[in-house]
């Protein structure tokens, strides 16, 4: 039975987690770097220990000094939220051993979809479609063979890649033989491994991924999908939503199905999400996330489930509370991230101190946040300061909604409020299945437009 | 930050509690500040030598090295700008205190690498030391007590 829950993570998701904890009863323990030492979710929590200073190395991250707070303060359980250790499987491992129960899946399953590799092998196996690809390309005529097989354009990866090093996207014959010997040396140099595979380049996909609940009993349950094609040219999302707009049935059955499979395949126990690259009607599976999402709170409004007490009860060892014919979408919902950044600079963060937050509200309207006016945004974590997330009938009134909701929200000069409400006011974007290039593409034609506005302004009066 | 005049019930709260007295000091730009509560007393001084830590605008509120709290009974007021700055011992680390023996207390005469306590710490035990001959100047917590990091221990004035 858990009573007492350490929250490893700070800001809005570390509210959440105090909340869902909370509302079932169970006390809770938060950490905190010392910049974050007048955080709310330091306020809110029955008890707080700061576990080191600004940098998450040395605070979010200091496992032993987590620890030790968990074992002080007499927590049994240990929920990690999104970023920081939600992913690490030695963490999770770590937790086990000190007798505190780690809220999420096991160590094994964290690391087996934490490697590329491992986790797509294991999708085939379960059936799950991942994107047409080579074996390891011994030379650059296998890689011009395997090109040939898969269709232009391909990408080169290495094997022991990441970080976008060791990439290259080849569109044509020509191109490959210095592409090979380009990627093959960066990833000599990077991962002292040269090894490269092949994979096909699925130009201007979109992001659609799957929420799935699994439970120690072997119950899986899918929680719909959310379409997560705006992205900073950062790749990192900006709006989400659900159901995905313009979407087949038929594609949506078979991403759902193929999510479910995937978290069986593992025997998955918690929250986890299966994200998928779509193009047309083909979808592949990209990676499974292991944790709570940051835009999580699309799917609860639209099914009206809680996934973080979910969560919670799983690691308890209960039984989900849901059934799969029980869920049933309702409406629309949609989630903008305002982050403390500056849209019109390649999204630079802008933290600081917040001097007026202004946050919205009203019938449909939620409000994930750590905001408060006074509160100094510490320059060592993500820019993240408010969700604002709102669900009505239909798609088109939940963009109303929004808009509204994105008026009534200030949180400072610098955020993307702005760009959030130029983004649902885009007719693509109202037309429904845009794809991860729309963002981009949106921010240089806003950036011309900006340009030409200045001339304008600039030129004397003519009058 | 808290209220200025309840009864801090936990540590914890008295040392938030301290804080917002000794911010308030410095915001002021007080020498002293002084809370006369039926349960409670704070009194908080601040030396003006040397030049108090003020951070910029914004920034989080931490105790600045030239401030002490005693707790519980007024403090003398008299040569407060003579007096060497004392120097707070922080716990580096979270655990729980030991007070290790014998046992120091306001105005003990301490030794340089003297161990005053312990933090216990994942089952190792992590030493707190004079790192010079000093004074101790007030004991900040109990055996046994909980710490985090950054927590004031002890109050030293260093020769």
């Amino acid at each position: 039975m858990i009573r007492k829950i350490l929250i490893a993570n700070r800001g809005e998701i570390a509210m959440r987690v105090n909340r869902a904890a909370h509302e079932l009863g169970i006390a809770t323990v938060a950490i905190f770097s010392e910049p974050d030492r007048g955080s709310l979710h330091v306020k809110h929590a029955d008890e707080a220990y700061c576990v080191g200073p600004g940098p998450s190395a040395r605070s979010y991250l200091n496992i032993p000094n987590i620890i030790s707070a968990a074992q002080v303060s007499g927590a049994d359980a240990v929920h990690p939220g999104y970023g920081f250790l939600a992913e690490n499987a030695r963490f999770a491992e770590i937790c086990a051993d000190h007798g505190l129960t780690f809220i999420g899946p096991s160590p094994t399953v964290i690391s087996q979809m934490g490697d590329k590799a491992t986790a797509k092998r294991i999708m085939q196996e379960a059936r799950v479609a991942t994107t047409p690809g080579s074996d390891i390309l011994e030379s650059l005529d296998a890689a011009h063979k395997a090109a040939r097989r898969l269709g232009y354009p391909i990408l080169l990866k290495a094997t022991a890649g990441g970080g976008g090093k060791g990439i290259r996207a080849v569109r044509t014959p020509a191109e490959l033989e210095h592409a090979f010997a380009t990627a093959q040396a960066e990833a000599e140099a990077n991962f002292k491994n040269g090894k490269l595979y092949m994979e096909k380049l699925l130009e201007a996909p979109r992001h659609i991924e799957v929420q799935v609940l699994g439970d120690t009993a072997g119950t899986i349950v899918h929680v719909g999908e959310r379409d997560c094609s705006v992205q900073k040219p950062s790749h990192q999302k900006l709006i989400e939503e659900a159901p995905a707009p313009a979407l087949s049935d038929r594609v949506r059955s078979r991403l759902h199905d193929m999510a479910v499979a995937a978290a069986r395949a593992v025997k998955y126990t918690s929250a986890g999400t299966l994200e998928f690259l779509a193009s047309g009607d083909d979808v592949y599976f990209m990676e499974m996330n292991t944790r709570i999402q940051v835009e999580h709170p699309v799917t609860e409004m639209l099914y009206g489930v809680d996934l973080v007490a979910e969560q919670i009860r799983i690691a308890d060892g209960q039984r989900l509370s849901l059934r799969q014919k029980d869920l049933v979408p309702r409406g629309h919902a949609i989630e903008c991230r305002i982050n403390a950044e500056d849209a019109s600079a390649n999204f630079a963060p802008a933290a600081g101190m917040l001097e007026s937050v202004v946050l919205p509200g009203g019938s449909g309207v939620r409000v994930d946040s750590f905001a408060y006016a006074g509160f100094a945004v510490p320059p060592y974590y993500d820019s993240l300061l408010a969700k604002v997330i709102v669900h009505a009938k239909s798609r088109r009134e939940a963009l109303a909604k929004m808009d509204v909701a994105l008026r009534e929200t200030y949180l400072g000069p610098k955020t993307t409020v702005d760009i959030c409400r130029t983004i649902i006011a885009d007719e693509a974007f109202i037309a429904g299945g845009v794809t991860i290039d729309f963002l981009p593409a949106l921010l240089s034609k806003v950036s011309l437009m900006r340009d030409a506005q200045a001339t304008t302004d600039a030129q004397p009066s003519a009058v | 930050m808290a209220s200025l005049n309840t009864a801090p019930d936990t540590w914890e709260a008295a040392l938030e509690r301290i804080r917002a007295a000794a911010s308030a000091c410095v915001e002021g730009d007080l020498s002293r500040l002084r809370i006369d509560e039926p349960a409670f007393t704070l009194e908080v001084r601040r030396t003006r030598r040397p030049a108090p830590v003020v951070g910029p605008a914004g920034a989080q509120l931490h105790l600045p090295e030239t401030i002490e709290a005693p707790m519980g009974e007024p403090a003398h007021t008299n040569g407060v700008a003579h007096e060497p700055a004392p120097t707070l011992i922080k716990a580096d680390l979270v655990g729980i205190v030991r007070l290790s023996k014998p046992l120091v207390s306001e105005g003990s005469s301490v030794s340089e690498d003297r161990e005053l306590a312990y933090v216990e710490s994942l089952g190792t035990h992590n030493p707190i030391r004079a790192t010079a001959p000093g004074t101790i100047r007030a004991v900040f917590v109990t055996d046994g007590q909980p710490v985090d990091f950054g927590l004031p221990l002890f109050s030293i004035v260093y020769e």
